[in-house]
């Protein structure tokens, strides 16, 4: 009995609808800076942001670091934040869920910290890191940690307790429930966090560049200001928000490739 | 309540009794088991089975009495228990094979003993083809169905069965029935069948005990007698079952 997935077509209206969508946007906002209506010293119209765009790929100036080592930093401190945050994170909310005395003692812990905004952490960044990675990576990792703890902790806490149920009829101990049973259990619940932290990352390390950089995407952003280049402002935005979009695609093949198991 | 005479006692049920606080449920039951016999319990609805079958697992301990394996006080950890369950209790991101396997690998099988055993239990159970599919891809009763190969698997001292076919439909459920009595006679189990289901009882049990309304106790013992494989319609099987649902209309 081979299993099939169930096909649903998309109508192509709903591509175009997409396409529409996306070149009104743009058409409307070139219009409204082109004629005026809005000032090109608040807003920078897409067409200057592409010519900018071009050129910032080959050119360091004025801003000190072409496009291509802006993305680059930006995205480094991103990824080792981001797999710091699983590599703590993900361990931490399980044992959370599990074993009662890690509960107790990192609860509180947790619940004190998680409500401070990450970017209220940079200026103490600063003070002990620098403005060099590290103190960004760290700021980017305490904003990325919460959902995996949560995810992991609450996926261990949902398992089904007729499955262990079932293996403590068996004689399984609580270590063999615990990487047998509530861990696969977990997994969904963890790769869902895998999607939201990384929103939370990217969204605090721009958060963290603005005011503590010297290259970075958050850094141009920043640099446009300085400089009064509405264009460079927008620059970085738009990298940023293509960044965010093309890793949130990565994720999602990766989770369907590895879950295929679980959620068929 | 005793097994026959002339049959050696594996389980001995002794003084069993459970209270939730001031709430007596399980009161005073003792019984034995015999060496390979097949037992169903069957009483009213809320009589306390799933407390007493809890109670005979460890998941929930006794307020008093004991449970003996081989003169041994009964604990999962050192003895061969399983328990299939009502509800379906597959891990659904294992295979079939994986799932048959569980309880051996929590037990420590060793690996080609393990093995060995799964290709057996899976051919014996008509699994094999279906091995590598996942619980969500296969029926209800192929799910129940791999419970059960993975009860038989680790060749249990006493193995419990808590309404395991309540689920699905009549004629399904005889032909588990069937294959489960093929199973018990070729691996020679200890069963514990748990059912309200009175045909059911009377058609895979070697005894039958009646379980009276709370407090528990075990108010009649029915031995059934009846050569295999049993007739719904036999005359004598007809009079048993109704034996058994007058005992436990009159509580």
């Amino acid at each position: 009995m081979p299993y099939e997935e169930v096909k649903v077509k998309q109508p192509i209206i709903f591509k175009i609808l997409a396409i529409l969508s996306l070149l009104t946007f743009f058409g409307v906002w070139e219009f409204i800076v082109d004629a005026g209506i809005v000032p090109s010293t608040m807003l920078a119209a897409p067409s200057k942001v592409a010519i900018l765009f071009v050129k910032k790929l080959t050119q360091a100036n004025p801003d000190g670091a072409t496009l291509g080592a802006h993305a680059w930093m930006s995205a480094k401190e991103a990824v080792t934040a981001y797999v710091l945050a699983i590599i703590v994170g993900v361990p931490l909310g399980l044992f959370m869920g599990w074993f009662k005395v890690v509960r107790g003692l990192a609860r509180p812990i947790f619940e004190m910290i998680r409500p401070i905004p990450p970017i209220a952490w940079i200026p103490l960044c600063i003070f002990w890191f620098g403005i060099g990675i590290w103190g960004k990576v760290y700021i980017i990792w305490i904003a990325g940690i919460v959902p995996f703890t949560i995810n992991s902790w609450v996926g261990v806490n949902m398992t089904d307790p007729a499955l262990i149920q079932m293996a403590r009829t068996y004689g399984a101990t609580d270590w063999q429930i615990f990487t047998k049973i509530c861990i696969p259990s977990a997994l969904p619940m963890i790769f869902g966090a895998l999607q939201i932290s990384l929103a939370y990352c990217w969204t605090n390390l721009v958060g963290a560049e603005l005011l503590a950089a010297d290259k970075g995407l958050g850094f141009l952003i920043e640099m446009g200001r300085r400089l009064a280049m509405p264009e460079m402002v927008v620059l970085g935005m738009v990298c940023v928000g293509i960044g965010g979009a093309l890793i949130g695609i990565v994720v999602d093949v990766l989770e369907r490739r590895l879950l295929a198991g679980i959620r068929r | 309540m005793g097994a026959s005479p002339d049959r050696r006692v594996k389980i001995q049920v002794k003084n069993l009794t459970k209270r939730f606080g001031d709430l007596l449920v399980l009161n005073n039951i003792s019984f034995d088991v015999a060496d390979g016999e097949f037992i169903s319990i069957v009483g009213p609805t809320g009589c306390g089975k799933t407390t007493f079958l809890n109670t005979l697992t460890k998941l929930i301990p006794a307020t008093e009495g004991s449970i003996l394996i081989d003169g041994k006080e009964a604990d999962p950890k050192t003895h061969n228990l399983a328990f299939v369950f009502q509800e379906p209790t597959c891990l659904p991101w294992r295979t079939v094979r994986d799932n048959v396997a569980f309880g051996m690998e929590v037990k420590g099988f060793p690996k080609d003993k393990l093995e060995e055993r799964l290709e057996y239990i899976l051919k014996l159970v008509g699994l094999s083809d279906c091995a590598n599919l996942y619980p969500n891809q296969i029926s209800a009763s192929m799910v129940q169905r791999v419970a059960v190969a993975r009860a038989f698997a680790v060749e249990p001292d006493l193995l419990l069965m808590d309404e395991p076919y309540g689920q699905l439909d009549v004629k399904l459920r005889y032909y588990l029935e069937d294959e489960l009595i093929r199973l018990w006679e070729t691996l020679k189990a200890t069963v514990i069948f748990v059912t309200h289901n009175i045909e059911e009882a009377v058609y895979v049990a070697e005894r039958i005990l009646v379980l009276s309304n709370k407090p528990t106790t075990i108010k009649a013992e029915v031995h059934v007698d009846l050569p295999r494989p049993r007739s719904l319609v036999d005359p004598k099987f007809i009079e048993i079952r109704k034996k058994v649902t007058e005992l436990i209309r009159w509580w």
